[in-house]
Order: C-alpha cells, then sequence, then structure tokens
C-alpha cells in the first residue's frame, strides 16, 4: 500500500516499477499471512486457497513486472531518458512496444481478463472466508487489510494510468522523446512473450492453478480441487454457487462485442472521419508544456493520502510583479518508515556507541577487571540457566 | 442484454426530464438520447492531429467493458445463462477495466483538459473501487456467495431481514454509485466548465461514432448501478430460475418500476444538492469507504455472537 503510493510519486520510470514491486510482494505476504492463520485454524482448503493465490500471484509478478522493466528499458534505450516529464507520445514512434507495455500495466492493475486480475481475485475469495477464523483480534484486522488491498489495486491502477500516460501518450515534451525509434526485434520478440503468457494466464487460469497444486500439496497437505477439467475453463475455487470466474469467456465476449460493434457501426452508421487540431475547448496550438505533466497528475492523489502520510508540503514561490522569472512549486515528501522506524533505531545505536566510547579510555587494570567481571557474569549466567 | 441497451438512454433521458420539471423548466422528451446518439453515429469523426491508435480504440473497448458488466447484472430475473462466468468482483473490475481505458484516452491528445479529466477521474475511482469492494465483502459474507445471482436470489429469501450491516452498505453503494456515475455532488454531467468538469473533461476530443460510444456506455453505467441497487437492496418480484413467463412478466414490469423511482430519487438529489469541490470529494467517498468497512466488521464480529 505505501509501496504505490510511492509509486504513484515518482518521476523516474523505473524507481517507479521498483516502488510497485514492493506494493505486490504486499499482496503475496497477504496470501502467505492468510494461509498460515487458516492452517493453524485447521481449515485446510481456506489455507490452500490462500496459498494459491499467493504463489499466483508471485508467477504474474515474475511475468508482468519483467514485461514493464523490458519496456523501460526500451524506452531507455530509444531516448536515454527515464523520466516521465520529459517523454510522451512515444506511442506513434514505438507503437508495438507501447502495445506491450499497455499490457503489462493493465496486467499489474489487476484489471480482467489479464492475470493479474486473476491472483487478486483468489486474494480476495481467501479474505472472504477468514469471518469463520476463531481468534478475534484476526477477524477485525482481516476486513480492514481486505479493504487496504481493494485501495492498493485502485492505487495501483492510478500509478500505471500515469506511467502509461505520461510515457506514451501526449505530445513529446523534449527532443529526445521526439525523435525515438522502435527497439529491436528481440527486444520486442521478448517482451511480446512475455505479453502472450500474461494473457494466457490470465484467460487460462485453471491450468496455472493445477501446476501450483503440487506446491500447496506439499506445503500444507491439501490443494483446492483441480481446475483443469471444469466446463469452458473456468475457475472454481470452493464451490459454483460461492464464486466461479472464467477469464476465457470475459475475454471472447469483450472482444467479439468489440469487432461486432465496431463492424455495425462502420458499416450502418458512418464511416468518415477527418483529422484536426485538437479542440481543447477552443484553445488551440498550446505547447506541449501545456499538458498534464506526471507530477501533476499524481497532486489529487498526493493531497489526499499524501498530507497524512508523507506529510506533503506544497509551497509556491511566485516572483514579485514586474520580474520575469518562472514561478516554482516545492513539493517536500518524507517518508514515514523512515522517520518512525529507521531513524530512532539509528539515534539509539548512535547514543550507545556514544555511551560506551568512554570504554576505550580506560587503564589495564580496569579492562582487566572489566574481563573478570564479565566472565563472573557469564558463569553466573550460565549456573542459574542450567 | 439487449434490453439493458435499448433502456439506457431511456433512463438517462428521463431523470433529464425529472430534473427539468423539478426545476420548472420543460425539458427535452424522454427519447432525446436516442435522437442524440442517432445523430452522433451518423456524424464523421473529426480525430486531432496526433490522436493514436489508442484513442480511436478506447470507445469501443469502453463500451463493451460496460455492457458486459451490465450483461451480468439480473435485471427481472435471477436465472441467467452466463451469470457464473464472473461474479461481482469481476463486475467491478470491468469496470475499472472501462474507466483505465478512459482515463488513457483522456491524456491521448496531450492538452491540459484531458490530463486534468484523467487524474481527477483516477483520484475519485482510487476511492470509489475500494469502496465499492468492501461493500460487495459485506453482501457476500451475507449471502455466502459473490455471484451476484445467488446473492439476489438470497436476499429475495425471507431468511434475510433488517440488518444493520445491509443499511451501511446500501449508503456506501449510492454513495459510490453517484460518484462512479458522475452525478451531482461529485461531478456535474452537463457542464463545460473548465474547472468543474471531470468526465466530461476527458472526452472533450471525442466526436461522432466514437463519443455515441463513450455516451452510451455512461448511460449504460448509470443503468447498471441502479438495476444493481434494485437486485439487491429492493430484490421483490424477481423471476426465479426457470420461472414462466407470467412470473418473468410480473419482474420486467417490477424492474421497469424500480428503474422509475430510482431514476425519480436521483433526480430529486442532484436537484436538492449543489456540487462539491472537487478536493471535497474525498471526504464524501472517504465517508463510503468507512460505512462499507465497518458493514463488513460488524459481520466478521458478529459472526461469533
Amino acid at each position: 500500500m505505501l509501496g504505490v503510493l510511492y509509486a504513484l510519486m515518482q518521476r523516474d520510470l523505473k524507481r517507479l516499477l521498483a516502488y510497485s514491486s514492493v506494493e505486490n510482494i504486499g499482496i503475496v505476504f497477504i496470501g502467505l499471512g492468510l494461509a498460515l492463520a487458516f492452517q493453524a485454524n485447521g481449515m485446510d482448503l481456506a489455507a490452500a486457497l490462500a496459498m494459491t493465490a499467493a504463489l499466483f500471484h508471485v508467477f504474474n509478478h515474475s511475468l508482468f513486472k519483467s514485461l514493464l522493466f523490458f519496456g523501460a528499458g526500451a524506452v531507455l534505450t530509444s531516448t536515454g531518458e527515464r523520466d516521465m516529464e520529459r517523454l510522451g507520445g512515444l506511442i506513434h514512434r514505438m507503437p508495438q512496444a507501447a502495445f506491450l507495455f499497455l499490457v503489462g500495466c493493465i496486467a499489474i492493475s489487476a484489471l480482467p481478463p489479464l492475470n493479474g486480475f486473476v491472483s487478486e481475485w483468489l486474494t480476495f475469495q481467501a479474505i472472504l472466508q477468514s469471518p469463520d477464523l476463531p481468534q478475534w483480534g484476526l477477524r477485525v484486522v482481516v476486513p480492514a487489510v481486505g479493504g487496504l488491498l481493494a485501495l492498493s489495486a485502485a492505487l495501483a491502477a492510478a500509478c500505471f494510468v500515469k506511467a502509461f500516460g505520461a510515457t506514451f501518450l501526449g505530445r513529446p515534451r523534449s527532443a529526445e522523446a521526439e525523435g525515438a525509434r522502435e527497439v529491436d526485434a528481440f527486444s520486442r520478440a521478448a517482451m511480446a512473450g512475455l505479453a502472450g503468457l500474461c494473457l494466457l494466464a490470465g484467460i487460462l487460469p485453471g491450468f496455472v492453478i493445477d501446476a501450483i497444486a503440487p506446491v500447496s500439496r506439499f506445503v500444507l497437505g491439501e490443494s483446492i480441487p483441480l481446475q483443469g477439467g471444469l466446463p469452458w475453463l473456468s475457475i472454481v475455487p470452493i464451490a459454483e454457487s460461492r464464486s466461479s470466474y472464467n477469464g476465457l469467456l470475459v475475454f471472447v465476449f469483450v472482444l467479439s462485442t468489440a469487432a461486432l460493434t465496431i463492424y455495425g457501426i462502420h458499416r450502418f452508421a458512418s464511416r468518415a472521419l477527418r483529422r484536426g487540431p485538437a479542440w481543447d475547448c477552443g484553445f488551440p496550438d498550446a505547447s506541449p508544456a501545456t499538458q498534464y505533466s506526471a507530477d501533476g497528475f499524481a497532486q489529487p492523489i498526493r493531497r489526499v493520502f499524501g498530507t497524512l502520510l508523507f506529510r506533503a508540503t506544497e509551497s509556491v514561490e511566485m516572483p514579485p510583479p514586474g520580474e520575469l522569472t518562472p514561478a516554482r512549486l516545492r513539493v517536500g515528501l518524507r517518508d514515514p518508515i523512515w522517520d518512525l522506524l529507521y531513524l530512532p533505531v539509528g539515534r539509539a545505536v548512535e547514543y550507545l556507541a556514544r555511551r560506551l566510547n568512554v570504554l576505550q579510555f580506560l587503564s589495564i587494570r580496569r579492562y582487566l577487571s572489566l574481563v573478570f567481571s564479565a566472565l563472573v557474569t557469564l558463569l553466573l549466567v550460565l549456573a542459574l540457566w542450567r | 442484454m439487449a434490453l439493458v441497451l435499448l433502456l439506457a438512454p431511456l433512463l438517462t433521458g428521463y431523470v433529464r426530464k425529472v430534473r427539468a420539471r423539478l426545476l420548472r423548466r420543460r425539458g427535452a422528451s424522454v427519447f432525446q438520447p436516442y435522437r442524440d446518439l442517432l445523430r452522433l453515429l451518423r456524424k464523421e469523426v473529426v480525430l486531432a492531429e496526433n490522436a493514436s491508435w489508442l484513442f480511436r480504440a478506447a470507445p469501443y473497448l469502453i463500451f463493451t467493458m460496460t455492457w458486459v458488466a451490465a450483461a451480468l447484472v439480473p435485471t427481472f430475473a435471477t436465472g441467467m445463462i452466463f451469470s457464473w462466468i464472473a461474479d461481482l468482483i469481476a463486475l467491478i473490475a470491468l469496470l475499472a477495466s472501462a474507466r483505465f481505458f478512459l482515463a488513457l484516452a483522456g491524456m491521448d491528445i496531450g492538452t491540459g483538459f484531458g490530463g486534468i479529466g484523467s487524474s481527477r477521474e483516477v483520484m475519485i475511482a482510487s476511492l470509489a473501487e475500494p469502496a465499492m469492494l468492501l461493500v460487495v465483502f459485506t453482501l457476500a459474507l451475507v449471502a455466502g456467495s459473490t455471484q451476484l445471482s445467488f446473492v439476489a436470489a438470497h436476499m429475495a429469501s425471507p431468511e434475510v431481514g433488517l440488518r444493520v450491516s445491509l443499511g451501511l452498505a446500501l449508503v456506501a453503494l449510492i454513495m459510490v454509485g453517484i460518484a462512479e456515475n458522475a452525478r451531482v455532488p461529485v461531478d456535474n454531467p452537463s457542464t463545460h466548465l473548465e474547472l468543474t468538469m471531470v468526465h466530461e473533461a476527458m472526452v472533450l476530443e471525442y466526436s461522432g461514432r466514437h463519443l455515441a460510444m463513450i455516451e452510451i456506455a455512461s448511460s449504460i453505467k448509470l443503468l447498471l448501478y441502479i438495476s444493481l441497487i434494485g437486485c439487491i437492496f429492493v430484490p421483490w418480484s424477481l423471476a426465479p430460475a426457470g420461472a414462466g413467463w407470467q412470473a418473468m412478466g410480473i419482474g420486467l414490469l417490477a424492474y421497469l418500476a424500480k428503474l422509475a423511482v430510482g431514476g425519480f430519487l436521483l433526480a430529486m438529489f442532484e436537484t436538492a444538492i449543489a456540487k462539491m469541490r472537487v478536493f471535497r470529494v474525498p471526504e464524501f467517498l472517504g465517508a463510503a469507504l468507512m460505512l462499507g468497512l465497518l458493514g463488513t466488521l460488524l459481520l466478521f464480529v458478529s459472526r461469533s455472537l
């Protein structure tokens, strides 16, 4: 959750991806934690479900995160830029890489019919099993975790709208982005392979689940029922009356309806098309600098979540009237984990070190007595232990 | 599915008409949205010079995803052929995909308005979506299923009774529905004033058949939310699976009545309230989120009592 919020604040494409890994690992750990909690209470089937969800997400993450990193690498090689504020409009220069990156974005944002959605769906199903847990503490915490998971999924979607939109859409914000070229065929083929796997795992999740089943059986002694033989290749983790999902049919429905609609409209309505300058509420030919920047895109979310969590501060320095220097907007972020976890530990270590520093300047007698008393103390402790 | 497609513009026209009457205007005919759509379909598309393939594909994807999502909601009968392919969580995710593409399309041309619309839309969605999922959690825990047909059938059965969690979930769902459909306190569907628009800002560059697709998708979404609320919280006279024509007919009439009442209440609400500032919206949706969480939490805790 914090990871995805961080990712939203980033301008650097690769850093954004790295922070989003934190979020995905969090999802995996939710699954693993639930599996442990279920197993401790003898709910083997639910434990197997949570375990499967976690492992499925690990598998998915390995697919789409590699795809996205390849995409970021492709952008880097063709433009030499990782800063999203200097990219833009790459969809015209490198359409294939853009399409493949888009597939990765959809997968990681947990949108159907790709694979990211399936594992999040399984995690949600596992969370829905948890009211049967006997512990009160867990029962209070788990719905909150479910809420946070939902929140982080929505924020991940926002984050990748930002990443894709700022990098590939709009107009180029720098000369490097203007002159970008499509990367070579091998990198594109690698990305295409991963994107294909993402799609396959998304529309045929049953086979992946079956492949995971032995692991789950090995670790927990139980696995969720085999999915491969179900009609229409849908997945049914518990029972059909509880929940089922069929990625294949959703995919087929969406594609076929879209194709039919496009055909119908182009056949029976109009297919005329004219290119003109952008309308933009009647302000033609603004410079590319008037586009929404990646930072600006994240600003509402930064204001909603950031003021409390990161103590985000914004200040505008306006030049005095008559001067022609541009106004500056400054954004400050602080990491609560850094402040609350690492800094106190660091301070404590420093304090102790300063105190113990005295010991460095003792005479040899005192050192010997120190060693002696330490020995006696240790022996005493050992004697009392026995 | 075809019923949804046919009824959606009518519902939009009806809500507009009721609003106009409440403001003591005559208002356009209820069939005006059909005429608008037909006119838009016949017109040529004026595409911005730097629009990419994504911009042209997005309206169709948005339309189909919303339509497939709407096809999963029981309208007047619970036993639907394809209801098992996806559950409530998948339904929300389908709507989220549609929004994902809409937000991307808003950023495609590279104008200030598209960006502002997308940015605000994802901000609103980042709060509305979890609230919606928590409502789903509540329903799933009450009904023991995330399958919408089963939920509706369970809610219609007499064993449910009044529950605090369900009340909280209803309020949260209504708030989410208002935000998701860009209705008044969150967004104004009829504005073109730069600083206040969210949804309209994203579709500013669309014209002709593309705009028609997006318009009908948003009509369908409104219909979807009202039928969702109808089939879950007012599930009476939903025809059960395999019912005869008579039950189906009664169900259909009841469904139309539900839509009429829902649309009327929406219009009443819209005329009675002013639009919020954009940064008040998180408070509004935060309240929905908390209500959803409270509902789920109550159910989790009350299991042992």
